[in-house]
């Protein structure tokens, strides 16, 4: 009896305020990178909801979604990537997750969970993940390097491109010098901007996007791409050539980007719902053999292309230990971060 | 310049008529760029005096961003350097644009605006595709290496001409060409050809009708083509990263990392306030010397 | 003058226009040349010969709908870019007006801001008014990049050429507009048409402003833009490429050919 009084409530509810029953959602939207629209990720909702259209909106720089939040663009669901995850907490942007509500959760790496953890409580699923290291072309190099601070070696000068991301290359520059990147005292982090100021002659340019960055190594002009994803691996290896992913000894960088629920989501069921399709292990076995990336959900482990799991590590249960994952960051910290990419860059 | 306008100002019923058809003129563009562009200017300027971006920072007034630039010699650095990059381009872009508009309206007949098209075409491809070309067939395994190496010019392949602060202006000039004809070539059509035929019939050798007639009126599509390229420029950001290499870096780079990376507005608006200032008092202010304001017939 | 004296069949003009056109055309080839190689990376030496980057297109739904959204977005602020500039631009040349300095300078300040500072203002003012991401959005910010360069060009176009024309059509008794629309505009069509193919092309590869603006529905730019980011995708963005330069090449020839075909029946009919 007593659990049909909220049913009881609700339609209450909406009998007087016809208006808020009335609009039961028929759109979801998600604030996604391009990419990440293709059905396969979410087919379960799709099955269940074949009224719900799911409408996306592109960003291309996790800065670009947060400012639409902040300026009140309605979305439901948003996929951010973890060094942005504390500032959506913290503005109240996104809302709690039951994970209770997620049939698919208890497959979800520890490890990653609790970096979308705020003070015991689930903000973001972790979705997606993949390492960041140095890809090699391994044919043009005398010398294979085992670490980041081998970006710095003149053997490979004019051959060396770094990405063009303050995060990425003062994390990158940080670990070379055995400092923790998000901990650096404003001493250690003036360090890492001399150091990065160095590495300059050693290179033949910065790397913008994906794409490019694969293309220079497979032409021969790039010998040494810093910060690499795994997909970039995978492709030049498909394509025949002779490339290298290492283990630096500092460890790998790692990044995690993962959903949350818009503080205005107009259907919080629904939006579970849509989460919860995205954990599938079926969802998240397409994402690794679609673009050579980690997936949050180990059960999609044994549905995964064996070659991809192999050759990533990706069953290995240690590896997410190993990998150094960016941790959040105060508004602070980016800021001095891409002032400082900024001043190296112009530096003469 | 147009005699029947001042000559209809000096009866006031047509004074009436021609304040009539200003407005109606005026007002479109007028309101749209009041609504869409001096407001959002006005909220950005007014930005540069926040203390932050978003949250009840928002809502703090400062000069510290000013303060900030003012001490940071390495923007002011870019921003000369920026500023002599769109100069180079600029001028560049006008000497090879005009012979093509010149071709296109004196020598290709009715086909002209299919060719003047044709040349713009290649443009809606999208740019960062276009460089990824262009480092494609100029990369050490590309076919002007591959050329160069059979016929025994270079011993070894290696990059032609990327990552320099010479492929930031070449690529520049590759995009701007086509944008800078446009203009020229509209400023050429105006020009009467029974003006031309008359000066050869007086006898007018062709390099005197060129220099004596059609360079002086086409001077007003030459100018717009370069400040359409020069204005633009300075701000640029891609194609020094896609192609500047280590240290092709913009001024414009600066303001885009400020915007969509470090979130940090007001100190980008201070930036873009800044180079909309330099820009607008160098093309209005030396502009007086040149008569600029030739352009629009002023 | 042209017609009465016999040309070279190649001229000077001719071949310089013919070696810029190689020039802005070489990559544009490039990439239609690797639509059909089998690899998912542009190196040299080609593999084999492939139509299966096309066949993927055909299953990117998303990618073809940005496509058709940004040539909705580029012709309709191209319109009104080269509508408004072109009110602007008759005002500035062929009247005085107080404050035309003021005018022209926030006229043309579009041009001096940096794209994104445009975006970002603009993203900033729709939120304050309500008025919602879209390609609504994306348009307006485009035509307020736009109208500077039309007005640019088709002020260039009347300055100068004489309003006795002008003045003719109103002696005949034709209204101040009747004129505009009669002589004004006809005379300009050249300053018109290269306004709006310069305000669509610069609309059709923007995406500095339209990543902050875009709602639900993404244009091509900013689609390609993100796409970029998976190496794999590359061939996929390729082959659209390589559609969309043979297609508006075709567009513009056949166009071109069926002008010439109805006047030359037209000439025969005479």
């Amino acid at each position: 009896m007593t659990n049909r009084l909220p049913a009881l409530a609700a339609s209450l509810l909406c009998g007087v305020f016809l208006l808020g029953c009335a609009q039961r959602v028929d759109q979801l939207v998600v604030l996604d990178w391009a990419g990440y629209e293709l059905p396969e990720f979410w087919a379960p909702f799709a099955d269940a909801h074949p009224d719900v259209t799911v409408d996306y909106s592109f960003f291309a720089e996790d800065a670009e979604a947060y400012a639409k939040l902040q300026t009140g663009f309605e979305a439901d669901i948003v996929h951010p990537c973890s060094s942005w995850w504390g500032l959506y907490v913290e503005n109240d942007l996104v809302q709690p997750i039951d994970t209770a509500k997620l049939s698919n959760w208890s497959g979800v790496h520890a490890e990653l969970a609790q970096m979308g953890s705020f003070d015991g409580v689930q903000y973001f699923i972790p979705w997606d993940w993949a390492y960041e290291s140095i890809l090699v072309r391994t044919d043009k190099v005398a010398e294979v390097p085992d670490s980041w601070a081998d970006l710095w070696n003149p053997q490979y000068a004019g051959h060396v491109a770094l990405w063009d991301s303050g995060e990425a290359n003062f994390a990158m520059t940080a670990l070379s010098l055995g400092i923790d990147p998000w901990t650096a005292t404003p001493e250690q982090s003036a360090q890492v901007q001399e150091r990065l100021v160095e590495i300059k002659p050693n290179l033949l340019t910065y790397w913008v996007d994906y794409a490019e960055m694969a293309q220079m190594i497979s032409s021969g002009d790039l010998w040494l791409a810093s910060n690499a994803w795994p997909d970039a691996y995978g492709l030049l290896l498909d394509e025949g050539v002779p490339v290298e992913y290492i283990q630096p000894i500092e460890g790998r960088l790692g990044w995690v980007c993962g959903y949350g629920i818009a503080k205005g989501a107009k259907d919080v069921e629904l939006a579970h719902e849509f989460l919860n399709a995205l954990l599938a292990p079926e969802s998240m076995a397409f994402l690794t053999n679609q673009y050579y990336y980690g997936a949050a959900n180990a059960d999609s482990i044994p549905l995964a292309d064996p070659y991809v799991i192999e050759l990533l590590s990706l069953d290995d249960p240690a590896i997410l230990k190993q990998t150094i994952f960016y941790q959040t960051l105060t508004d602070a910290q980016r800021q001095f971060m891409t002032s400082m990419w900024d001043e190296v860059k112009a530096a003469p | 310049m147009s005699t029947r306008s001042e000559a209809l100002l000096a009866r006031p019923a047509a004074q009436l008529e021609v304040r009539q058809r200003i407005t109606v003129l005026l007002t479109p563009p007028g309101l749209w760029l009041l609504l869409f562009f001096v407001i959002p200017l006005g909220v950005m300027a007014l930005f540069s005096f926040r203390a932050a971006s978003f949250g009840a920072q928002r809502q703090v007034f400062t000069l510290e961003h000013y303060q900030r630039f003012l001490a940071d010699t390495s923007a002011q650095r870019l921003l000369w350097r920026s500023l002599l990059i769109a100069l180079e381009t600029s001028l560049i872009c006008v000497v090879l644009a005009f012979p093509l508009a010149y071709f296109l309206s004196f020598r290709a007949g009715p086909s002209r605006l299919m060719l003047l098209t044709i040349l713009v075409i290649p443009s809606w491809t999208s740019f960062l595709l276009r460089i990824l070309a262009w480092k494609v067939l100029l990369g050490s395994s590309g076919i002007f290496n591959s050329l160069l190496l059979s016929l025994g010019w270079i011993e070894e392949a290696a990059p032609i001409l990327l990552f320099s602060r010479g492929a930031v202006i070449i690529t520049l000039v590759y995009i701007w060409v086509p944008f800078v004809a446009l203009p020229i070539f509209a400023g050429l059509e105006r020009i009467n050809r029974h003006l031309l035929e008359a000066a050869e019939d007086l006898g007018s050798r062709p390099w005197q009708i060129f220099l004596e007639v059609i360079l002086p009126l086409s001077l007003p599509g030459v100018l717009a083509g370069f400040l359409s390229v020069f204005i633009p420029t300075v701000g640029e950001y891609v194609t020094p990263l896609l192609v500047g290499g280590v240290d092709g870096i913009m001024y414009g780079n600066l303001v885009q990392d400020q915007f969509a990376r470090a979130l940090n507005w007001p100190l980008g608006s201070v930036m873009s306030l800044v180079m909309m200032l330099v820009v607008l008092v160098l093309t209005f202010g030396l502009g007086r010397g040149v008569k600029v304001t030739d352009l629009a017939g002023v | 003058m042209q017609a009465s004296r016999a040309r070279p069949l190649v001229s000077f003009g001719g071949l310089y226009f013919g070696l810029a056109a190689a020039f802005l055309y070489l990559p544009i080839l490039l990439l239609i040349l690797f639509s059909f190689n089998d690899s998912r990376t542009l190196v040299f030496p080609l593999r084999e010969f492939t139509t299966r980057w096309y066949a993927e297109l055909l299953h990117s739904p998303e990618l073809l709908r940005s496509l058709g959204n940004s040539l909705w977005v580029g012709l309709l602020s191209s319109l009104v870019a080269t509508l408004l500039g072109t009110m602007a631009a008759i005002a500035i040349v062929r009247f005085r007006f107080r404050l035309q300095g003021l005018f022209m300078a926030v006229s043309t300040i579009p041009l001096v801001i940096p794209s994104v500072v445009l975006g970002v203002a603009l993203l900033l003012v729709f939120a304050q008014f309500g008025v919602p991401l879209s390609l609504l959005a994306v348009g307006i910010g485009h035509t307020i990049l736009n109208i500077p360069y039309a007005m640019l060009i088709v002020a260039a176009r009347l300055a100068g050429f004489s309003n006795h024309l002008e003045e003719a059509g109103m002696d005949l008794g034709l209204t101040y507009w009747g004129t505009l629309l009669r002589v004004t505009l006809p005379i300009s069509a050249p300053a018109l048409l290269a306004a709006f193919l310069s305000s669509f092309t610069t609309s059709f590869d923007e995406f500095a402003v339209a990543f902050f603006l875009v709602g639900t529905e993404a244009t091509l730019p900013v689609y390609l833009y993100s796409q970029l980011r998976f190496p794999s995708r590359l061939p996929l963005v390729v082959a659209l490429t390589a559609l969309v330069m043979v297609t508006s090449i075709l567009i513009v020839l056949g166009t071109e050919w069926l002008q010439r075909r109805s006047l030359s029946t037209r000439r025969r009919s005479a």
